[in-house]
C-alpha cells in the first residue's frame, strides 16, 4: 500500500493512500467530532459532524466544499483543517440542530437542582441494591460530609424530584446519612489521592465549604492547611446548627475521615491576629478563603443596644461552644426576630434551654417563611408560639434590661421581586408582648477582619468571580457564605468549594480552567406523562416525640431501622436522568462547541418509547438518526431488522414493517445497542 | 385530410377524449381517420385538434370543446374551413410556437406518439443504425463533446464526460439509467416527452447504452405518470418487434434490454444516487459519492444516468452532428433548453429555446408577458432547488453560468413566473414546505435544518416574525448548504437566499411592520369597507361564511376585523367596489 503525508490541523500525518480521513485522524490521536461513524459499518456520512476543510489539496488549491472525513479519503499532500471558522459553524448548527430534536433528560432535576450536583440517581440505585459503600463513594465525589449533610440539608434535589407528581419525592437527603451512616460503621470509604504535587494550599475557615476545597485539593494530590479561629472545625455546621439536628459526633467522624487523608486541620488560629493574609501568601502557592459569615445583621430599630438583645448566630454559636453547662432559661420569654432556619434554630434552642415562652416575630405568614416546613412545624409541636404578620417596631428598656417588644402589625400587599406578597404595616395598629430577651435572626453577613486589601461587594461580601472565584488579588480565591450574595446553605457552599478546588488545581498545575457549566438536555415536567407510575408512599422519618425531644439537644430524628423499607425507598426513584450520560457523543460534543443555548427551538419529532425487541428499549425521542442501528443489524448482524421509516423530519427508525416475524427473527445479540451515540436504546433489566 | 387530437396528460384533463368521441362519431364512418398526437406545448389552448388538408395546409383549432367539435367534424366533410376560422389560432398565439427551435421536443404534438411507423417516417432511429454500424464508441462520445451537450435534469455536467467515464470503467455488467423522476412542481417537460414521443427517449437511450457497453437500460420514471408509464410500455414493445431492442439490435452484436421501474413518488429519488438505491429495492437515501455511479451504480456496478431531455437530443445530435447542436448557444452552454413556463404568465406551456435567450424573450415574448397585465415581480427557476430573479435582472442570458450568477439554477427546466400579487415570503415558505416534507431524513442539516427554516418562514407569514429571523435564517442557510450530503439538501436553502437577496425588504415588514406588501398573506390582512362607497345592497352580508359583516339595507356595512376569516369573497362580490384589504 501506498504511504503519504498528509496534515491534519498542524499534525503530519503518514497514512496510506485512500484512508479514510476521519480514520488517519484517529490513528494520530485527534479526535473529529463524529456521530454515524462506526469502525464496523461502511461510511454513511448522515450526522455531518465530521465536515472538514481541505485547505490544501496538494496542488494548492483550497477545496470549494466542506468534505465529510468519514468519507473522504487522504490524497498526497492534503492539508486539513478539523476547526476552522466554517467548520465549527456548520457543526455547532448540526448539534444545536440535533439539540432542538432532542426530547430526554440528560441529568435528573434532582442533580440539575442539587448545588453540589450529587448524582442523585445513581446513588439512590446504589442504595436500592445495598450497596452503600458505592453509594457513598459517589456522594463524596462530590461531597466530603454527606452524613452531616443528609441530615441538615434543605434539599433542592427532593423539591424538584419528579417524583412529586406521582406521589411524594424520594426522601433522598435521609438516605443518603442512611448510607454515609452505614458506610461509617465500617470499611470507610477512603478516597485515593493524586501523588504528591509539591503544592501548597492554606484555606481559611474550616465550614462545609474550607473542609470541601480542603479535601479535592488533598484528593488532587495537593498539600493543604485549614486554619480556623474556632476551638474545632465545622464552622457553622458545629457552631450555627444545633446538635438536636446535627449531633457533633457525626461531624467530627466525618472530620476526622478528612484529616486521615491527609489533610492538616490548625483550629484556634484567627486570620488578622495570628496571621496575616500576606504571610499566606508567602508561604503558600495558592490561598482560598472561606471564612463564612458569622455578623448577625442589625434590626435597626429602636433598643438594640439593650442588654438581652442578642443575634441569632452569636446566640446559637454561645449554646454550642457550651462544652457541658447548657445556659438555663427557665421563667425567661425569649422571642426571636426573622423567619429562615437560623430563626428556627434558635427558638427550638431557646426551648431546651428551658424558657417559658418563644416567640417567633414573622412579617409574613408560614407560607412565605423561607425556613424549612419540617423546621417550623416541629417548632410548633415543641410549644413555639409564632406571631405571623408582626415586625418589631421598638425593643424597650427597663434599668437596660430589655423588658417589652413593640410590634407592628402588617399585612400582606403586593408580590415583590422574589414573588412573595410583600409585607405592609396597618397603620396605627400595634402589638405588645413582654419579653426578656431578644433574638435577632434576620439575616448574617462577613465579618471582614483581616481581610484588607480584598475588594468587598456593596453588601460587604468578598467578591469573587463566579468562574475562577478569584478575588481581586490573584492568588487569593474565595468561596461560600463570604463571598458575593452572602450567605446561603451548606450544600451551596460545598458545590460552590468543590468547583473551586477544580479551578485551583488547574491554577496550580500551570493554566487556570474556569467552572463552565456544562450544556444539558432537559425535559418540561408538562411534556410527562406521570400516570404510567404506580403510587406508592414516601418513606417517613421517625422523631421522637415533641415532649422528649424539646428537654434535650440529642438528635430529633431516629433514623431508619429498616433496611428493606430504605431500599425500596430507593426503588421509588423513576431515574429521569440518561443512563447513557457518562458515554453519551451528542452531549459530548455539544459541549465540545460549547452550546449553551438553542436557537433554532421548533417542534420535536415525538414518538412513544417502545419494547418490541425483547433486550432492548427503543426511546424514538433521543434517536439522532445516525442509522448505525440500522446498518450494524444489517451489515455486522446481517439481520436487517431494523429500517428508517417516513419522511422528512417525521423519519424515524422502526423495525422493519414493524412485522413480528421480522422482530422474532433478532437474536438479541444488542450490538446495535453498542453502537448506538446516545441514549436512545437501552438494555432492558429483567 | 389527416386528423389529430392532442392527447397529453394535459389536453386530456383540459376534455381532449370527449372532443376525439364527438370528431370519431361523426367522422369515422365516412373514413376519415383520426389519430392521437401528443404534446405541444400550449397548455392554455387545450384541447387542440390538428386537421392537416391533403394539399399540406394546416389548421389548428383551440380550446376545442364538444360543440367546436361538432363544427370541426362538419368542415372536415365539407373540405371548406371557413366557417371554423374563427376556431383557429391566432397569429399571435402561433408566435408561441414560431419563437420555438425545437430538438428535444421535435415530433411532440406531432406524430402519434403510439406509433413507432411515424417516428421512424420522421427519420426515427436512424441515428441508431448510424451509431451501429458506422461509430465506434469513441466516435460517439466525440460527437456528443462537441456538441457540449449537458445534462438537463439540473446539474449540467458534460454528458460525454459521464459517458467516457462509465464506458472506462472495468466490467462486464453495466447499466444505463434514465431519470424521469421528474418532482419539481411546476416541471413537466419530461412527461411531455415521454407521453408525445417516447421513442426518442428509447433511441437516446439506445445511444447510450451502446456507447458505454451497457446491456440493460432502466427508465426510473414517477407513478404519478401512468399514461407516460402505458406509451413507454408500448413503444419498447414496438421497438422491440422491430428489433430495436432486445438481442443483437438491427442484427447487429449490440444487445440492449429496456425495463421500466416506477417510483413511489419521494422527491430525492430524482438525485441519482437515491435513485439507484430506490431501484434496488432500498429506502430512497442518497449514498456517499465518491464512489460515482460510472464506478460503482446500480448493483455495485458502472452505471450512467442521465435525465429524458437530455437522451432526446441524442438522436438528433447524432444525425445533424455535434456542430450543429454547439452552434446554438452561449460560450458556456450549448444547444437548446426545454422550459415548463408557468404561473402569472399569459400563455403558459412548453418552450424550448436556444440557450442565449433573455428571461425576457421567454417571459414576454413567447409567454406574451403577464396575466390581467399586472406587473411582473419575479420567476422562479429550478423548482425548489433554484432561485429567484427579480424584473431588474430580466435581461439575464440564459446559461448555466450566468443563471447561477443571480443566485437561482437552470434546474431542470421549471419556470414559474410571478405578478405584484405574490409574496415572496410565502412562496420562498412554498418552497421549504415542500423540501422539509421530501427530504429523506439522512442528515441532521437538512432534516431539522429545513423544518426549522420552515418554522421560522411560517411565523413570519403569520405575522409572528422576530428580529433577528432573517439573520437566523441566512445562517441556517449556509449551514445547510456546507452540511447536506446531496444536491436536495444543498439547494434547498437557495429559495430563501434569493428571496431574502432580491426582497429582503418584504422580510422585513413582515417581521416589523405586520404587513404583506404583496397583500398575500391572510394572517397581515384586514378587510375594510369604504362606507362612502358602500350602498348597503347587503351582498357581502350575505356572502360572508362566517356573519362577520352587520348592516341595514341601504346604509353602510361594517366588517368585524375578530370574526373575519380573511376569505375574500365579500371583496369579490362587492359590485361598487368599496371593500379593500391593506
Amino acid at each position: 500500500m501506498e504511504q503519504i503525508k498528509i496534515t491534519i490541523n498542524g499534525k503530519e500525518c503518514i497514512c496510506n493512500k485512500d484512508e479514510y480521513i476521519l480514520k488517519v485522524a484517529k490513528d494520530n490521536g485527534i479526535d473529529i467530532p463524529n456521530l454515524c461513524d462506526h469502525e464496523s459499518v461502511a461510511a454513511f456520512g448522515a450526522c455531518g459532524l465530521c465536515a472538514v476543510e481541505i485547505i490544501d489539496d496538494g496542488n494548492g488549491r483550497k477545496l470549494p466544499k466542506l468534505m465529510r472525513a468519514c468519507a473522504t479519503k487522504a490524497q498526497y499532500g492534503y492539508v486539513v483543517s478539523i476547526d476552522s471558522e466554517r467548520v465549527m459553524r456548520s457543526r455547532k448548527v448540526a448539534l444545536e440542530l440535533l439539540m432542538s430534536d432532542h426530547e430526554g433528560d440528560c441529568l435528573g432535576p434532582c442533580k440539575l437542582n442539587c448545588p453540589a450536583g450529587t448524582d442523585v440517581q445513581k446513588y439512590l440505585k446504589q442504595i436500592s441494591q445495598g450497596d452503600y459503600h458505592g453509594a457513598t463513594q459517589t456522594i463524596k465525589n462530590v461531597i466530603p460530609i454527606p452524613a452531616s449533610i443528609g441530615r441538615i440539608c434543605p434539599h433542592p434535589c427532593e423539591s424538584n424530584c419528579r417524583r412529586r407528581f406521582v406521589d411524594q419525592p424520594l426522601s433522598i437527603a435521609f438516605l443518603k446519612s442512611y448510607a454515609a451512616d452505614k458506610d461509617l460503621e465500617k470499611d470507610t470509604f477512603v478516597p485515593v489521592c493524586k501523588p504528591d504535587s509539591g503544592k501548597k494550599v492554606a484555606i481559611v475557615g474550616g465550614g462545609p465549604a474550607g473542609l470541601t476545597s480542603a479535601y479535592f485539593l488533598r484528593r488532587h494530590g495537593h498539600s493543604v492547611t485549614v486554619f480556623d479561629s474556632m476551638k474545632k472545625m465545622g464552622g457553622m455546621l458545629r457552631y450555627g446548627i444545633p446538635a438536636y439536628r446535627l449531633p457533633k459526633s457525626v461531624l467530627d467522624r466525618e472530620i476526622d475521615e478528612i484529616r486521615s487523608i491527609g489533610v492538616e486541620l490548625k483550629n484556634g488560629v484567627s486570620l488578622g491576629k495570628d496571621f496575616t493574609l500576606q504571610q499566606l501568601k508567602d508561604e503558600y502557592d495558592a490561598v482560598i478563603l472561606a471564612v463564612g459569615a458569622w455578623k448577625s445583621m442589625q434590626m435597626r430599630v429602636a433598643g438594640e443596644d439593650l442588654q438581652g438583645v442578642v443575634g441569632g448566630i452569636d446566640f446559637l454559636r454561645y449554646i454550642s461552644s457550651q462544652e457541658s453547662e447548657i445556659p438555663d432559661l427557665n421563667g425567661k420569654k425569649v422571642a426571636v426576630c426573622g423567619g429562615g432556619n437560623t430563626a428556627m434554630d434558635a427558638c427550638r434552642t431557646a426551648v431546651r434551654c428551658g424558657a417559658d415562652e418563644v416567640y417567633v416575630i414573622y412579617r409574613r405568614t408560614r407560607s412565605e417563611m423561607p425556613a424549612e416546613d419540617i423546621e417550623i412545624s416541629e417548632a410548633m409541636e415543641e410549644g413555639v408560639t409564632f406571631m405571623f404578620l408582626t415586625n418589631p417596631a421598638e425593643i424597650i428598656g427597663k434599668d437596660g434590661n430589655v423588658s417589652q417588644i413593640n410590634l407592628q402589625v402588617m399585612e400582606l400587599g403586593e408580590p415583590d421581586a422574589s414573588g412573595r406578597r410583600s409585607p405592609v404595616p396597618v397603620e396605627g395598629k400595634f402589638e405588645y408582648i413582654d419579653v426578656d430577651m431578644v433574638i435577632m435572626a434576620i439575616g448574617q453577613t462577613l465579618n471582614n477582619t483581616g481581610l484588607d486589601g480584598i475588594e468587598l461587594t456593596r453588601k460587604g461580601t468578598i467578591s469573587a468571580d463566579s468562574a475562577t472565584f478569584r478575588t481581586s488579588d490573584q492568588n487569593i480565591f474565595a468561596v461560600g457564605d463570604a463571598t458575593n450574595r452572602g450567605a446561603g446553605i451548606a450544600i451551596e457552599a460545598i458545590g460552590e468549594a468543590r468547583k473551586c478546588a477544580d479551578v485551583v488545581d488547574s491554577y496550580l498545575n500551570g493554566s487556570i480552567k474556569p467552572y463552565n457549566a456544562p450544556f444539558v438536555s432537559k425535559r418540561n415536567d408538562e411534556d410527562i406523562d406521570f400516570t404510567k407510575h404506580e403510587k406508592k408512599q414516601r418513606i417517613e422519618m421517625p422523631a421522637r416525640p415533641a415532649e422528649e425531644r424539646r428537654r434535650d439537644f440529642d438528635e430529633v430524628n431516629l433514623g431508619f431501622d429498616d433496611e428493606e423499607k430504605v431500599k425500596s425507598e430507593a426503588k421509588r426513584c423513576l431515574e429521569c436522568g440518561c443512563h447513557d450520560y457518562d458515554d453519551c457523543k451528542l452531549i459530548k460534543y455539544a459541549n465540545y462547541v460549547n452550546l449553551k443555548d438553542i436557537r433554532f427551538v421548533g417542534k420535536k419529532n415525538i414518538s412513544p418509547v417502545e419494547r418490541k425487541l425483547v433486550t432492548i428499549e427503543r426511546n424514538p425521542n433521543k434517536c439522532i438518526l445516525c442509522g448505525l442501528c440500522v446498518r450494524v443489524c444489517d451489515e455486522v448482524a446481517h439481520k436487517g431488522i431494523l429500517g428508517f421509516v417516513g419522511r422528512g423530519f417525521g423519519t424515524v427508525i422502526k423495525p422493519e414493517f414493524s412485522a413480528p416475524d421480522v422482530i422474532a427473527d433478532c437474536k438479541n445479540c444488542n450490538k446495535c445497542f453498542n453502537a448506538c451515540p446516545t441514549g436512545a436504546l437501552k438494555l432492558i433489566e429483567y | 385530410m389527416k386528423i389529430m387530437v392532442g392527447q397529453g396528460s394535459c389536453g386530456i384533463a383540459a376534455g381532449a377524449s370527449k372532443v376525439m368521441t364527438v370528431l370519431q362519431n361523426n367522422l369515422s364512418d365516412k373514413g376519415f381517420d383520426i389519430s392521437i398526437t401528443g404534446c405541444i406545448g400550449m397548455c392554455w389552448l387545450e384541447p387542440i385538434v390538428d386537421v392537416t388538408e391533403d394539399n399540406g395546409k394546416l389548421h389548428r383549432f383551440v380550446k376545442v370543446g364538444e360543440n367546436e367539435a361538432k363544427c370541426i367534424a362538419d368542415a372536415v366533410i365539407s373540405g371548406n374551413f371557413e366557417s371554423t376560422l374563427s376556431l383557429e389560432i391566432t397569429d399571435e398565439d402561433n408566435s408561441f410556437l414560431t419563437q420555438q427551435t425545437r430538438i428535444a421536443l421535435r415530433n411532440c404534438g406531432i406524430i402519434n406518439p403510439e406509433s413507432i411507423d411515424e417516428y421512424i417516417s420522421c427519420g426515427g432511429y436512424s441515428a441508431l443504425k448510424k451509431v451501429i454500424f458506422s461509430m465506434s464508441q469513441d466516435d460517439v462520445i466525440e460527437e456528443v463533446k462537441v456538441s457540449g451537450l449537458a445534462g438537463r435534469g439540473g446539474a449540467g455536467f458534460p454528458t460525454w464526460f459521464k459517458w467516457n467515464a462509465a464506458k472506462q470503467s472495468q466490467g462486464d455488467e453495466k447499466y444505463l439509467i434514465c431519470n424521469a423522476d421528474e418532482g419539481d412542481p411546476g416541471a413537466f417537460m419530461d412527461r411531455a416527452v415521454i407521453e408525445s414521443d417516447p421513442h426518442s427517449l428509447i433511441e437516446g437511450m439506445l445511444i447510450g447504452a451502446y456507447t458505454i457497453g451497457a446491456k440493460e437500460a432502466v427508465v426510473y420514471v414517477r407513478a404519478e405518470y401512468p399514461l407516460a408509464i402505458v406509451r413507454l410500455k408500448k413503444a419498447i414493445e414496438q421497438a422491440k418487434a422491430l428489433g430495436f431492442v432486445g438481442k443483437n439490435i438491427m442484427g447487429s452484436t449490440f444487445s440492449c434490454d429496456f425495463r421500466i421501474k416506477a417510483g413511489a413518488g419521494a422527491f430525492v429519488c430524482g438525485e441519482e444516487t437515491a435513485l439507484i438505491e430506490s431501484l434496488e429495492g432500498s429506502r430512497g437515501m442518497p449514498r456517499l459519492k465518491p464512489p460515482f455511479p460510472a464506478q460503482e451504480g446500480y448493483w455495485h456496478k458502472p452505471s450512467n444516468i442521465n435525465n429524458v431531455e437530455t437522451f432526446a437530443n441524442v438522436a438528433w445530435i447524432i444525425e445533424n452532428g455535434g456542430k450543429a447542436f454547439s452552434a446554438m448557444g452561449t460560450e458556456d452552454s450549448k444547444g437548446t433548453k426545454v422550459f415548463a413556463l408557468t404561473g402569472k404568465v399569459k400563455r403558459g406551456g412548453l418552450v424550448e429555446i436556444p440557450m442565449g435567450k433573455t428571461l425576457r424573450e421567454v417571459i414576454f415574448d413567447i409567454g406574451g408577458g403577464i396575466k390581467n397585465d399586472k406587473q411582473f415581480k419575479a420567476v422562479q427557476m429550478g423548482g425548489p432547488s433554484g432561485g429567484c430573479i427579480p424584473a431588474e435582472l430580466l435581461d439575464t442570458v440564459i446559461d448555466y453560468k450566468k443563471l447561477s450568477a443571480t443566485g437561482a439554477i437552470m434546474g431542470s427546466g421549471g419556470m414559474v413566473v410571478m405578478d405584484e400579487s405574490t409574496c415572496m415570503v410565502g412562496m420562498a415558505k412554498f418552497f421549504l414546505d415542500f423540501t422539509a416534507k421530501e427530504s429523506c431524513g439522512k442528515c441532521v442539516h437538512c432534516r431539522i435544518g429545513t423544518k426549522r427554516m420552515q418554522e421560522i418562514l411560517t411565523r413570519i407569514v403569520e405575522g409572528n416574525g422576530r428580529s433577528g429571523d432573517i439573520e437566523l435564517l441566512e445562517e441556517l442557510c449556509g449551514a445547510i448548504k456546507d452540511g447536506a450530503l446531496c444536491g436536495l439538501g444543498q439547494t434547498a436553502p437557495n429559495p430563501v437566499l434569493t428571496t431574502i437577496k432580491y426582497f429582503r425588504n418584504e422580510y422585513e415588514a413582515h417581521i416589523n411592520d405586520k404587513k404583506c406588501p404583496a397583500k398575500e398573506c391572510t394572517s397581515l390582512l384586514t378587510y375594510e369597507i369604504d362606507s362612502s362607497k358602500c350602498v348597503g345592497c347587503t351582498l357581502c352580508a350575505k356572502k360572508c361564511p362566517v356573519s362577520a359583516i352587520s348592516g341595514t339595507l341601504k346604509s353602510p356595512h361594517v366588517i368585524d376585523a375578530d370574526k373575519c376569516i380573511k376569505c375574500g369573497q365579500c371583496m369579490s362580490i362587492c359590485k361598487t367596489k368599496a371593500i379593500s384589504k391593506n
